[in-house]
């Protein structure tokens, strides 16, 4: 059994050499911080797409772009072709004013409003801004790197073990249902059913499940305590982190970018291209 | 020499290994849903489901871990905020085991889950959704339809949002509810008590 | 031998899980330095709780009730947190899987999980892996996922993982009855090799035609108590007692107890391991 989920979690061990990769996990959290903040300071989709087309740009250079790319078409595109529609009409959203189109539909001819469809376009594509970044981040960086970042960003050990425990319980247990789910199946589990054999079916997989779950808990709650991880001691990280010239760069880059984007912000507001009004801004 | 009593450590370091463990089943449920296609998101189950068999704490960190780890790999960052929704899932399956509405042969606890999971709930997501991610439709058909239908009948932004969460929250959050307290009941009463001593064991059923 | 080679000295112990009374009756127990312990009994004898007791999961991680002492190389179990006695005693358990960190990518980093977690400093820990890993024969595979690898290898990791702490004492409960054949083979030839260099080891075994070539001592466990205790020549052999408390002596030690009583074989002692057998029989053959 391999979810996208699952599968991605796997790949995200698997190092490829490419500069993306080679970015010291900081500079690397520090961008998808970064630019996530962006995508949600302006309001503005023009400038939002190019920041989305720098996150892409970047997947290009890490080779993953193709990942990213399904993924976002995925939520995005059905997103946009349900709320546009909807909001762009009169009594789709509630802070329609100005018209800026007519469109003819059965006869009828219908205003389409800017308020509405720039708020269908904007928002789909702020969280298209900020998966691409998370998956730009996840997929360019192993694990080790990530539990590495959170053990220098002072997280408590505590927390660093439980985010890199789920990271590894996830395809251990996507695993697990595949073959529950194959046991069960050859005990005729019926896959076309009513809603509350399907509900049943849930069961006849959450169970058995659960309760492997629990028992892994268990040992790995004792194995754990044999090896001293509740010593009352600063532990020792095996991985180390540095930073290399790429990361200066990439810094350089930041903070260049990041002062042009002020005095934009400054001296033009939120939305400087398309310049929309927000709504409850 | 005297019989001596000893009290366990263990609880805490089971409590973080449990809590990845909630967050891992919240992931996977997507994919139980995915092939059994239940009716539910598949997102919450296993809160409610470590509230009832590890405590509050537990339900409410692994369930905000969860929401912190797909924002970290699908989501998006700013979708880390739904963790405090899972947080509040937790807190409402907190009470409803102080309050005793565990008991699935009892009328009341279905009356309580559609009015705290299903009504109180999401007035909370609705604000969350509409912060974050703007509101409106959702991207399937039926909610957007409810959207549109609440907004064209009465021009209110807010309460076409709420109606139409609450039409995707009940069936999932009052089903996930009845699931985790079934599965819960199957838990062996060892592991429930060796992480929940403090509490009175819940078991909807057995 | 004097009483400072004592490692491990249970003293008039019994222990209760909270919600499981007795699970250990009395226990007076003493492991040399040096010395390979067997413990063998029926499922449920309380094998595993018996091992537990030694690094002091039992009582302090479940709790319950303790009559007596443990001490393990000076410490009493009671007065140590099981971290503490970490580095005194290594626990190796039977899921190969389960008992890995979760937090470690690598071979490497698991078996310095351990000293990580007591914050030694990454020079030592990276010699003491190396050394560890040389031990059990994994020298090599230091870069892989601790999850890529067989059961076989897990398991000989997780022994790893308990010499990199360079414990006085390994215990080991059942750590080949999840593996394939051979997996199993691995995992016991690893034991030898440890026995060679004279750790002290006790080792909790269903496999007793292998416990046979590894154990210098057997404790048989029945509902708590040590119900047989001797040398492994003389508890294996004991076809009889053993029966008694449903454990199956060596193949080779009842076919020579069966001839014995349907054939009137004339033997004073049963062999125990294939070898012996052979070389019984062969005089037997002889006369
Ligand atoms: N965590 C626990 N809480 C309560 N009772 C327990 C616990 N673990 C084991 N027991 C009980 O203690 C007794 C001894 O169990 P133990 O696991 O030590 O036996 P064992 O000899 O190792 O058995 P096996 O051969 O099956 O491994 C059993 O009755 C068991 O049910
Ligand atoms: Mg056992």
């Amino acid at each position: 059994m391999s979810t996208l989920g699952s599968r991605l979690l796997r790949t995200t061990i698997i190092g490829k050499d490419t500069p993306i990769h080679k970015l010291d996990p900081r500079t690397k959290f520090l961008y998808f911080f970064w630019i996530s903040l962006l995508g949600y300071i302006f309001y503005d989709f023009v400038l939002t797409f190019i920041f989305l087309v720098v996150n892409l740009l970047l997947a290009v250079v890490g080779k993953v772009v193709r990942r990213i790319l399904l993924t976002i078409l995925v939520i995005i595109v059905p997103w946009i072709a349900i709320a546009a529609p909807i909001l762009s009409l009169p009594l789709g959203f509630p802070w329609n004013e100005t018209i800026i189109y007519r469109i003819n539909l059965f006869g009828m001819e219908l205003p389409v409003y800017q308020e509405g469809l720039g708020w269908a376009i904007t928002w789909p594509l702020r969280i298209a801004v900020t998966i691409s970044a998370a998956l730009l981040f996840m997929l360019t960086t192993k694990l080790g790197e990530i539990i590495a970042l959170f053990f220098k960003l002072r997280l408590p050990f505590r927390a660093l073990y439980m985010i890199a425990a789920a990271l590894q319980f996830i395809p251990l247990l996507a695993d697990e249902v595949g073959t529950i789910y194959q046991a069960q199946l050859s005990r005729g589990l019926k896959t076309k059913a009513s809603i509350v054999r399907r509900v049943f079916n849930f069961l006849a997989l959450g169970i058995p499940l659960t309760l492997s779950a629990i028992s892994k808990v268990q040992i790995r709650a004792i194995a754990l305590e044999s090896r001293g991880f509740s010593a009352p001691v600063e532990k020792t990280l095996m991985y180390e982190l540095r930073f290399k010239s790429v990361d200066y760069v990439f810094f350089a880059a930041i903070i260049f970018f990041t002062g042009v984007l002020a005095y934009i912000y400054i001296t033009m507001g939120y939305s400087p291209i398309v310049r929309l009004r927000y709504l409850f801004g | 020499m005297a019989q001596r009593k000893v009290v366990p450590t263990g609880a805490k370091i089971l409590a973080v290994v449990m809590v990845p463990m909630v967050a891992a089943l919240n992931y996977v449920g997507g994919v139980l849903v995915e092939l059994t296609k239940a009716p539910i998101w598949g997102d919450t189950w296993a809160t409610i489901l470590g509230t009832l068999i590890s405590g509050f704490w537990v339900g409410a960190v692994g369930g905000f871990l969860y929401n912190i780890i797909m924002a970290l790999t699908v989501w998006g960052l700013p979708a880390w905020v739904w963790g405090t929704a899972n947080v509040l899932i937790a807190i409402i399956t907190w009470f409803f085991i102080k309050m005793g509405w565990t008991d699935l042969k009892k009328p009341i606890t279905i009356v309580m889950a559609v009015i705290f999971y299903g009504l109180l709930y999401p007035i909370y997501t609705t604000g969350l959704s509409i912060a974050l991610f703007g509101g409106g439709p959702l991207w399937k058909p039926i909610p957007a339809a409810i959207y549109a239908a609440t907004l064209a009948s009465t021009g209110n932004f807010w309460l076409a949002n709420y109606v139409q969460a609450i039409s995707t929250e009940i069936p999932d959050k009052v089903i996930s509810f009845v699931i985790a307290l079934i599965i819960a009941s199957r838990v062996p009463r060892r592991f429930v008590l060796g992480m929940r001593r403090e509490e009175e064991v819940v078991a909807g059923g057995s | 031998m004097g009483e400072d080679s004592v490692v491990i000295r249970f003293e008039n112990f019994s222990y209760s899980y909270p919600d499981t009374p007795n699970v250990l009756v009395d226990i007076n127990l003493k492991v040399e330095k040096g010395e390979a312990l067997g413990i063998i009994g029926p499922n449920g004898a309380g094998k595993s709780t018996l091992c537990k007791a030694m690094n002091g999961l039992v009582p302090h991680f479940y709790g319950g009730y303790i009559n007596g002492r443990v001490i393990v190389a000076g410490m009493d179990t009671l007065e140590h947190t099981v971290a503490e006695l970490s580095t005194k005693v290594g626990l190796v358990f039977q899921e190969p899987e389960n008992q890995l960190s979760g937090l470690a990518l690598t071979v490497e980093e698991e078996v310095g999980f351990g000293l990580a977690m007591l914050g030694y400093p990454r020079e030592e820990i990276k010699d003491r892996v190396r050394e560890a890993l040389e031990k059990v024969g994994l020298s090599g595979l230091e870069e892989r996922s601790p999850f890529e690898l067989s059961g076989g290898q897990q398991q000989r990791l997780a022994i790893a993982t308990v010499l990199a702490m360079k414990p006085e004492i390994i215990v080991l409960d059942e750590p080949v009855s999840l593996l394939d054949p051979i997996g199993k083979r691995e995992v016991f030839e690893a034991v030898k090799e440890l026995k060679k260099t004279g750790s002290t080891l006790v080792i909790a075994e269903h496999e007793i035609e292998e416990l046979a070539y590894i154990a210098d001592r057997v404790i048989a466990l029945n509902e708590g108590r040590i119900v047989m205790e001797g040398e492994v020549d003389q508890v294996l052999a004991d076809v009889e007692g053993l029966r008694k408390i449903t454990v199956e002596a060596p193949s080779v030690a009842q076919l020579t107890h069966i001839l014995r009583e349907r054939a009137g074989l004339e033997v004073n002692h049963y062999p125990i391991r294939l070898e012996e057998a052979v070389k019984l029989y062969e005089e037997v053959l002889r006369k």
